[in-house]
C-alpha cells in the first residue's frame, strides 16, 4: 500500500510542478489565445470592415425596386390607344425542377397555355438556374398558377415583374403609336417604334426603391427603411380620334384593296386648329401582335413615305399666284393641246385648243393651263411660296424618321423643273406636309404646324413638342385663300370639275384631285405607275376639317377622282356627322370654267 | 438640577444667550416618521412592470399591425392586378372593330350623308339619303392573300376529242336515269324547303 501510496504522490507533484510554473504557462496560454482574438479583431476590423458590415446589414435586408408605371397613350377623347399592365413572368430554377419536369409541364402548360414540350425541355435545361417558362402573364393569373404548384408539391417556380403593355384597338394608330417589344429581363420596356420611342423617357417614369429589415417574411417596424418612392410616367395624349382613326383606316383599305392599289394614306386634320385627327396608313400592322407582320410595317408611312404629289400642288402653286397679284380666278387663258416647252407638255386629256379661266385650269386640273400661269412667277418665287407652305421642311410632329421631302434648291431650281413643279411633279413630300400644305387655304391662307401631341410632351432628344408649340404663319392672303377656294369648288362640279365622286351631299366642298406619275425604286425613273390623291375641306366657306386621302400605284386605272375621292367624301361625311358639323346652307361657287 | 441651572447661569448673560436657551430646549423628542415603503415599492415595481409590459404590447401590436400591412399589402397588389385585368377585359371590349362589327350584326350600317334634325323646329338639314348596305363600308379584315407561289396563273390547255366520249356520256346516262336511294330523298327533302 504504502510504496504505490508514495509513488502517486510524486507522480501528482511532478505533474503540476511548482505553482509559478504552472502560473506562467497558464498566463502564456491565455496570452496566446488572446492575441489570436487580436488577430481576429484586426482581421475583421482593419482589414475591409465595411464588407463585413454589409454582410451584417444585408441578412434580413430587402431591397426592391418599386417599379413606374409607364404612361398612357391616349386619343383626344381619353380613349387608351397603348396602356399599361402589371404582369409578370414565370421562371423555372431547373436545378430544383428537373426531377418532376413532367408533372410540373403538364400542370403549366394547362394553367397558363403555354407548350407542354417547350416547357418540358426547359424545366430539364442541365446547369442553369433561370429559365423563363411564360412571359407577360397577368399578374392574377401567375401568382394564382405558381400557387397551386406550391400547393401540389412542386418546387422551384417563382415570379418577377414582367409589365405587359396592351393596344386594345389593336391596328388602329399602330403606325403612329407604335409598340414596345418583350420586356428586358430586368423588365425594362424596349421601345420599337412610333411614339413609344419618341417619348419613351417621358413615358417610362423614374423607378423608385425600398429598403427595409424584414423578420419571417414581415417588415420590422421602426427597422431601418429608406424608400425612394417611383415616379410615374405622364400620359401622353394624341390629337388622335380612335374611332375616326378606325373608319380612315377602314375605308383606307377598302379603297386600296378595291383600287388593287400598293398602299395609301389618308390624313384628317381640323382646319382651325392643325391638330391631326387620324393618320391612316394602309398596309399596317397590329401593334398588340406585331411580329405576326413585316417589319418594314413598323413605321408612319404618311410621315416617312415621300412621293410626288401630282396635280393637288395646283392649289399650291395657283393661290401663290394670286396672292403674288399676278392673275385671279377669273384670269383668262388659252390652252393649247400641247405645249412644247424642253419637252411637250400634254394634258391627261386629248384637247385642241380650248379657253379656260384660271378656275378652269385647276377644275379642269390642266398641266398646260397652269404652267402657262406658272410662267407669270418671278424666278424663285414659287420656291419661297413653297417654302413657306411647308414643303421640302419635316413638320416635326413627333414621330421618327420622318422624311422631310424634296424640293428641288439653288442649281437644281432650273425653269425647265419650276414647269413641272407647277404641276406637282419634280418634288416630293410626305403626306401629312402636303395635308398641312393644303389646310393653309383652308384656314384663311395661315399656314398652321399640325400636330399630334395634346398640349405639350417631351420627345427623348429633348425637343418639346405639341399642341402648346404650334405656330402660325401667313402665307398667302386671306383674299388669295378665297379665290382659291371658290376654284377648288368647281373641281366637285358634275360639270365644270372632275371629281364629283368627292362631293358630300349637302355640303359646300372644296377639293382638288391628283394623279401624279411615280418613280419607280427600280430604275429611279417614272416607271409608268401613278399616285392618286384627293385633298380638300368642308365645309367650303367656313372650313372645318382638312382631309387628304393618298393611294400608291392603282391597277383599276382610275385617277385621283374615282379612287380617292369617293373615299374622301365617305370620311368627309363621316367626320362632318361626327362632329354635329351642320351644312352651312349657303350655294356653292359658280365662278366661270371657260369662256 | 434642572432647575436650578438657568438661575445660575442668568446672573452671567452671555451672547445670544436666548437662542442658546432655546437651542438647548429644542431637544425635541425622537420622532419616528417612518415613510411607508410598501406604497414606494410597489410603484416602482408596477411602473417597471407596467414599463415592460407596456413595451411588450406595444410591440406585439406593432408586429400585429406589421402582419396585416404585409397581408394587406398583398392584398392590394392582387385587387389592382385584378382590376386591372378587368379594365382590359372591359378595354378589348370596346375596341372599334369589336364594337362596328357588333353592330353590323344588328343590321346597322354606316350612313352615307349625314343630315340633322333640330329638335325645336323640326327642321331637317343635311341630304336625306337612305342608308344601304351598298352605301356601306366594309370592315371585316380581308382574308390574308395567298403569296404569288402558291397561286400560279391557271393554265389554259385545248382538250382534245376524247376518243371514248360516247362510253361516257352512256355512263352519266345511266346515272341520271337511276337516281340512289339518297339522292332522291336529297331531292324531295330540297323540294320540300323550296315550298
Amino acid at each position: 500500500m504504502r510504496p504505490s501510496g508514495n509513488g502517486r504522490q510524486r507522480r501528482r507533484g511532478s505533474l503540476r510542478g511548482s505553482p509559478v510554473f504552472r502560473l506562467r504557462v497558464g498566463l502564456l496560454l491565455i496570452a496566446m489565445v488572446f492575441s489570436l482574438f487580436a488577430a481576429r479583431l484586426v482581421q475583421l476590423q482593419g482589414v475591409d470592415p465595411d464588407s463585413y458590415a454589409q454582410m451584417a446589414a444585408d441578412e434580413g435586408t430587402v431591397d426592391v425596386v418599386l417599379p413606374a408605371t409607364r404612361g398612357d397613350i391616349l386619343d383626344r377623347n381619353g380613349e387608351p390607344l397603348a396602356d399599361s399592365v402589371d404582369g409578370l413572368m414565370v421562371v423555372a430554377d431547373p436545378k430544383m425542377t428537373a426531377e418532376q419536369a413532367p408533372e410540373i409541364a403538364r400542370f403549366l402548360s394547362k394553367k397558363l397555355d403555354i407548350d407542354y414540350f417547350d416547357t418540358l425541355q426547359r424545366l430539364r435545361v442541365p446547369d442553369s438556374r433561370f429559365q423563363y417558362l411564360a412571359r407577360q402573364v397577368p399578374a392574377t393569373l401567375a401568382k394564382k398558377a405558381v400557387q397551386e404548384a406550391e400547393e401540389r408539391g412542386f418546387e422551384g417556380l417563382s415570379t418577377r415583374r414582367d409589365p405587359v403593355r396592351e393596344y386594345p384597338a389593336r391596328d388602329v394608330a399602330a403606325n403612329i403609336v407604335g409598340f414596345l417589344g418583350t420586356p428586358r429581363k430586368n423588365g425594362a420596356a424596349r421601345a420599337l417604334a412610333g411614339l413609344e420611342d419618341t417619348f419613351n423617357s417621358f413615358l417610362a417614369g423614374r423607378d423608385g426603391r425600398a429598403r427595409y429589415r424584414v423578420g419571417a417574411g414581415n417588415r420590422i417596424p421602426l427597422g431601418d427603411a429608406t424608400v425612394t418612392e417611383a415616379v410615374d410616367g405622364e400620359d401622353l395624349t394624341t390629337t388622335l380620334d380612335r374611332d375616326l382613326q378606325w373608319y380612315a383606316q377602314r375605308v383606307l383599305r377598302q379603297t386600296v384593296l378595291g383600287a388593287r392599289a400598293d398602299s395609301g394614306h389618308a390624313v384628317i386634320m381640323d382646319s382651325r386648329t392643325g391638330e391631326l385627327l387620324t393618320v391612316a396608313d394602309y398596309p399596317t400592322y397590329d401593334a398588340s401582335n406585331p411580329y405576326e407582320y413585316d417589319d418594314d410595317l413598323y413605321k408612319a408611312a404618311a410621315l416617312t413615305n415621300v412621293y410626288e404629289p401630282g396635280s393637288v400642288e395646283k392649289v399650291l402653286t395657283l393661290s401663290s399666284l394670286i396672292d403674288a397679284g399676278k392673275v385671279t380666278n377669273r384670269t383668262r387663258f388659252e390652252v393649247p393641246g400641247v405645249l412644247v416647252k424642253d419637252r411637250p407638255i400634254h394634258d391627261y386629256w386629248e384637247h385642241g385648243p380650248i379657253r379656260l379661266t384660271l378656275a378652269g385650269i385647276l377644275a379642269k386640273s390642266s398641266n398646260i393651263g397652269t404652267v402657262l400661269a406658272g410662267d407669270h412667277f418671278r424666278r424663285g418665287q414659287l420656291r419661297s411660296y413653297l417654302t413657306a407652305f411647308g414643303l421640302g421642311k419635316r413638320t416635326g410632329i413627333g414621330i421618327g424618321g420622318e422624311s422631310k421631302g424634296r424640293l428641288p434648291k439653288g442649281d437644281q431650281w432650273t425653269p425647265q423643273t419650276e414647269d413641272r413643279i407647277d404641276f406637282g411633279q419634280g418634288l416630293a413630300v410626305n403626306a401629312v406636309q402636303m395635308a398641312a400644305a393644303v389646310n393653309t387655304i383652308a384656314n384663311g391662307g395661315v399656314r398652321i404646324d399640325p400636330s399630334i401631341i395634346k398640349g405639350s410632351a417631351s420627345m427623348d432628344d429633348g425637343t418639346e413638342v405639341g399642341t402648346d408649340h404650334v405656330r402660325r404663319h401667313r402665307v398667302i392672303s386671306e383674299e388669295a385663300a378665297r379665290q382659291t377656294t371658290a376654284m377648288m369648288e368647281r373641281v366637285i362640279d358634275p360639270e365644270a370639275g372632275v371629281a364629283p365622286g368627292a362631293a358630300v351631299p349637302g355640303y359646300r366642298v372644296a377639293g382638288k384631285t391628283g394623279t401624279a406619275q411615280r418613280v419607280g425604286s427600280a430604275c429611279g425613273c417614272y416607271d409608268g405607275t401613278f399616285t392618286v390623291s384627293f385633298a380638300g375641306f368642308a365645309p367650303a366657306d367656313d372650313p372645318r376639317f382638312t382631309i387628304y386621302v393618298v393611294v400608291h400605284n392603282p391597277r383599276n386605272g382610275g385617277g385621283g377622282g374615282s379612287v380617292a375621292g369617293p373615299a374622301f367624301s365617305k370620311l368627309m361625311g363621316y367626320t362632318l356627322r361626327r362632329y354635329g358639323v351642320p351644312p352651312t346652307g349657303t350655294r356653292p361657287s359658280r365662278i366661270p370654267v371657260e369662256w | 438640577m434642572s432647575s436650578t441651572a438657568p438661575q445660575r447661569f442668568s446672573r452671567l448673560p452671555r451672547i445670544a444667550e436666548a437662542a442658546v436657551a432655546r437651542a438647548r430646549l429644542t431637544v425635541v423628542p425622537r420622532r419616528r416618521t417612518r415613510a411607508p415603503r410598501v406604497p414606494f415599492v410597489t410603484l416602482v415595481s408596477v411602473i417597471l412592470l407596467g414599463g415592460v409590459v407596456g413595451l411588450l404590447l406595444f410591440n406585439t401590436s406593432m408586429q400585429q399591425a406589421s402582419f396585416a400591412a404585409t397581408a394587406l399589402e398583398e392584398q392590394a397588389t392582387d385587387l389592382s392586378a385584378r382590376e386591372q385585368t378587368l379594365q382590359i377585359e372591359l378595354e378589348r371590349l370596346r375596341d372599334p372593330q369589336r364594337v362596328a362589327e357588333a353592330a353590323k350584326r344588328q343590321g346597322l350600317v354606316i350612313p352615307a350623308a349625314p343630315a340633322f334634325l333640330d329638335l325645336d323646329t323640326g327642321r331637317i338639314t343635311g341630304e336625306v339619303q337612305p342608308a344601304t348596305r351598298e352605301s356601306d363600308t366594309p370592315i371585316a379584315t380581308p382574308p390574308p392573300t395567298r403569296p404569288a407561289e402558291l397561286d400560279p396563273e391557271p393554265i389554259h390547255r385545248t382538250a382534245r376529242q376524247p376518243n371514248h366520249a360516247r362510253g361516257g356520256v352512256a355512263d352519266r346516262g345511266d346515272r341520271q336515269q337511276t337516281p340512289t336511294l339518297g339522292e332522291q330523298r336529297e331531292h324531295t327533302r330540297d323540294d320540300r324547303r323550296r315550298r
